[in-house]
């Protein structure tokens, strides 16, 4: 009796124990590890979980998130492969939010925080998020909850602005605000202005285009405005000398801002922790001068313009950098300054100056195994590394890459996410097989034009302990090595391949099916594109292969251009 | 119109060498060509196909056995003789006297494929189509003036070209258009140009 008495006590001490503890868990790794001990640890999970990503918006159910984690706050939802941002990936693929917008309108009463992104978002989705939940309630405690509506990169299908309206109207405690880089066009700027005076939270706004002069009063109004991205300059550079931003504003990004528009920001640019230059109508020079105003310059995004000398100034000039990303400028030329190519020379600056730096992602003109090696001697806080290999010029200085790669993945232990994007013979089956040992941390890889032959992926498929999602473009590994190299691969939970040595009609994945597993094949297709003539341009885009574990069977709104595997179809003609 | 009997031959001698620098085989590798082949026909829109297939007339009921190797799974038993590669058609030449009266100016097309011939009418685009493919594995694309060699992709052979990400595409094309029309005699003026789509009434 006494013995059983003693045992119940033990069970509601670790119960209390645990209820005061759990709050502090908030990495999904370990929540997942928590919930998997004991009945009580699970069910206790499931009521104090605030945030859940959902990386593929068809691997579970609305219905079935409801079920499990009914306190939810914050949600990350993706839809199409991340090829949809390059243009790889049919429009109509698929990742429509509305049944997500059903669920949360009617069941997630709590939820502040919700991002869309790479999905297919409509104005109605936004006005139900917006307007009240059901003719049974008063008020939708949602809208006057929002925290934070992140739209950036989605195709959104608009028909008015009315949806801001609506949050304008009924919404005091906006965080933040992005629909960065979309079509949005019927947005009216009073709208803004409204969220700016009753939102004293609001911290962060990144819009579409609306000239800078047309947001002056919008900029007055936010108050708390730490972030800012978007805008437009559209007339004379003096006109703009009257714009006052923010107090705190810190985060910045300005399109189409020119050399002669750029000092505007310079009395602040002392205090600035984020640069945008995405965007920006910068040369290599006004890079240059820019930069060096920046000393406490934590982030910065730009494209290739920024050039070796760039680089060289931000080494110098940015000790506190943490990200820096380099995306690739036009290829035309006259369009983008001469000076305005990347190599293992402003790699190497970067590597020795900016100690601190956790993710690096570049598009660069010419490379050596030795600037990696650099990556890995002195970057030894570098989470995400992205490397990808122009192809303008015919001859690289350096390559193959294995001995940079396998010293870089040794060097850089703490590497979660990794990209390399080369050409036939930038990394042979050996270096490949390097990338496999040394992988151990790595959770993300996008793999490009490496390798040369299906040993390499399967000496590759060895190691990546913890590889949950690969993609891989324009290697030339057979069906049957894709196969073998998955089941191999035991984290993976997500696959996508473009261009692969495919069997007749696919028989050979037929070895990749499991349960729980979704085949899903894009066939290559033939794609009309207007060029910049205005002229019809067919691109041919070989077949895809995204592959996937879902608790939702499979989908039920399939494109004609997508088309399940299905096993069955092999044993009946 | 008369018509031209085109030949397709899916064998021919190697002259590839292989990418480890080993001196090319002089032996035919059948079972090598063969996965060519099929990589090459499996790259065809399977409606491409479907269609070439429906305007010959072919005889269905004369299908050659499969000698692909079957993967060992439980799943792929049943599969030896679920797909046929082609048809077969016998006899194996047309006269070519006889139009029919047809306004589509097709031409026979013969394959000779894994000891199977197959003859299909197909219209010349098609025919011409189908050759590129086994070529040089392409659909002849229209090349406008000032691409690069590279940028119509082409059927995969390890030439996938760079794409771009759509936010940079969108925003190069409108910088583009801003150049052109600043530097024509009507831009540039004092008042605000709708360069942007959003610019609001003022």
């Amino acid at each position: 009796m006494e013995e059983r008495n003693a045992s119940r006590a033990n069970i509601s001490m670790s119960d209390m124990i645990i209820d005061q503890v759990i709050p502090y868990i908030t990495d999904p790794r370990d929540r997942a590890s928590v919930s998997l001990v004991c009945r009580s640890w699970y069910d206790l999970d499931a009521l104090t979980r605030k945030h859940v990503t959902i990386a593929l918006c068809y691997t579970v159910t609305p219905a079935r998130l409801w079920r499990r984690f009914k306190q939810l706050e914050s949600l990350n939802l993706k839809g199409k492969p991340r090829a949809s941002m390059f243009n790889l990936i049919p429009e109509d693929w698929g990742g429509y939010a509305t049944p997500w917008v059903e669920e949360i309108a009617t069941s997630f009463a709590g939820l502040k925080f919700l991002h869309f992104r790479r999905m297919i978002v409509t104005d109605s989705d936004l006005e139900v998020l917006a307007k009240s939940r059901g003719k049974d309630l008063l008020v939708l405690k949602l809208d006057k909850s929002l925290k934070s509506l992140v739209l950036e990169e989605s195709t959104i299908i608009e028909k008015d602005g009315e949806w801001l309206h609506e949050i304008a109207l009924n919404n005091t405690v906006l965080e933040a605000l992005n629909f960065y880089m979309t079509d949005l066009s019927k947005i009216r700027v009073e709208d803004l202005e409204l969220i700016a005076r009753r939102c004293s939270s609001l911290v962060s706004v990144k819009i579409s285009d609306f000239d800078i002069l047309d947001l002056m009063g919008f900029f007055r109004a936010a108050g708390s405005l730490e972030e800012f991205g978007g805008g437009s300059f559209n007339v004379q550079p003096e006109k703009y000398s009257a714009v006052r931003f923010p107090p705190k504003l810190c985060r910045l990004g300005l399109t189409y801002m020119g050399k002669n528009e750029m000092p505007i920001v310079f009395p602040f640019a002392a205090v600035l922790r984020k640069l945008d230059l995405l965007y920006a109508l910068l040369d290599t020079e006004d890079h240059c001068l820019l930069i060096q105003r920046c000393p406490n310059l934590e982030v910065l995004e730009t494209r290739n313009v920024i050039g070796d000398r760039g680089l060289e100034v931000l080494a110098r000039c940015c000790k506190t950098l943490r990200r820096l990303r380099i995306e690739r400028g036009a290829d035309e030329q006259g369009m983008e300054d001469e000076e305005g190519v990347v190599s293992q020379r402003g790699l190497i600056a970067v590597a020795q100056g900016c100690l601190e730096l956790e993710y690096v992602a570049v598009y660069v003109s010419d490379i050596t195994n030795a600037s990696l090696e650099c990556f890995g001697t002195h970057l030894k806080n570098l989470c995400d590394f992205r490397l990808v290999l122009l192809d303008r010029e015919e001859r690289i200085t350096d390559l193959p890459l294995d001995n940079g790669v396998r010293a870089l993945l040794r060097g850089c232990h703490r590497l979660r996410r990794f990209a390399l994007y080369l050409r036939p013979g930038g990394l042979t089956d050996t270096g490949l097989g390097y990338v496999g040992q040394y992988s151990q941390n790595i959770r993300w890889m996008l793999l490009g034009y490496v390798g040369g032959s299906d040993a390499g992926l399967l000496e590759f498929s060895k190691g990546c302990p913890n590889l949950q999602k690969l993609e891989m473009r324009g290697c030339c590994f057979s069906e049957y090595a894709l196969a073998v190299a998955t089941s191999r691969l035991k984290s993976l939970r997500y696959l996508w391949v473009q261009g692969y040595r495919a069997s007749e009609n696919g028989h050979d994945l037929l070895a990749m099916v499991r349960p729980f597993w979704n085949i899903e094949l894009i066939p290559s297709r033939r794609v009309v594109v207007a060029d910049p003539l205005g002229e019809a341009v067919y691109h041919e885009h070989p077949a895809h292969i995204l592959a996937y574990y879902s608790l939702a069977g499979r989908r039920k709104d399939f494109p004609d251009t997508v088309k399940p595997l299905d096993p069955v179809s092999f044993l009946t003609s | 119109m008369s018509r031209v009997a085109v030949e397709l031959d899916f064998f021919p001698v190697q002259k590839v060498t292989s990418s480890d620098g080993a001196p090319p085989r002089k032996i035919f590798d059948r079972r090598r060509s063969f996965r060519d082949i099929q990589s090459v026909i499996s790259k065809i829109d399977p409606e491409v196909l479907k269609n070439v297939f429906a305007s010959g007339s072919i005889d269905r009921s004369l299908i050659g056995k499969s000698s692909v190797s079957v993967p060992s799974t439980p799943k792929a038993k049943g599969y030896q003789n679920a797909l046929p590669p082609l048809p077969v058609y016998t006899p194996t030449f047309r006269p070519t006297s006889s139009s029919e009266g047809s306004n589509e100016t097709t031409s026979p097309l013969t394959i000779f494929y894994n000891g199977t011939v197959s003859v299909f009418d197909v219209s010349p685009l098609a025919g011409e189509n189908i050759l590129k493919l086994a070529n040089d594995g392409g659909f002849k694309a229209v090349q406008p003036a000032d691409s690069k060699p590279g940028e119509i992709v082409e059927t995969f052979n390890g030439d996938l070209p760079l794409f771009r990400r759509k936010s940079l595409q969108r925003f190069l094309q409108k910088r583009k258009e801003r150049l052109t029309l600043l530097s024509s005699p009507y831009g540039g003026s004092t008042d605000s140009a709708s360069f942007g789509q959003n610019t609001p009434a003022l």
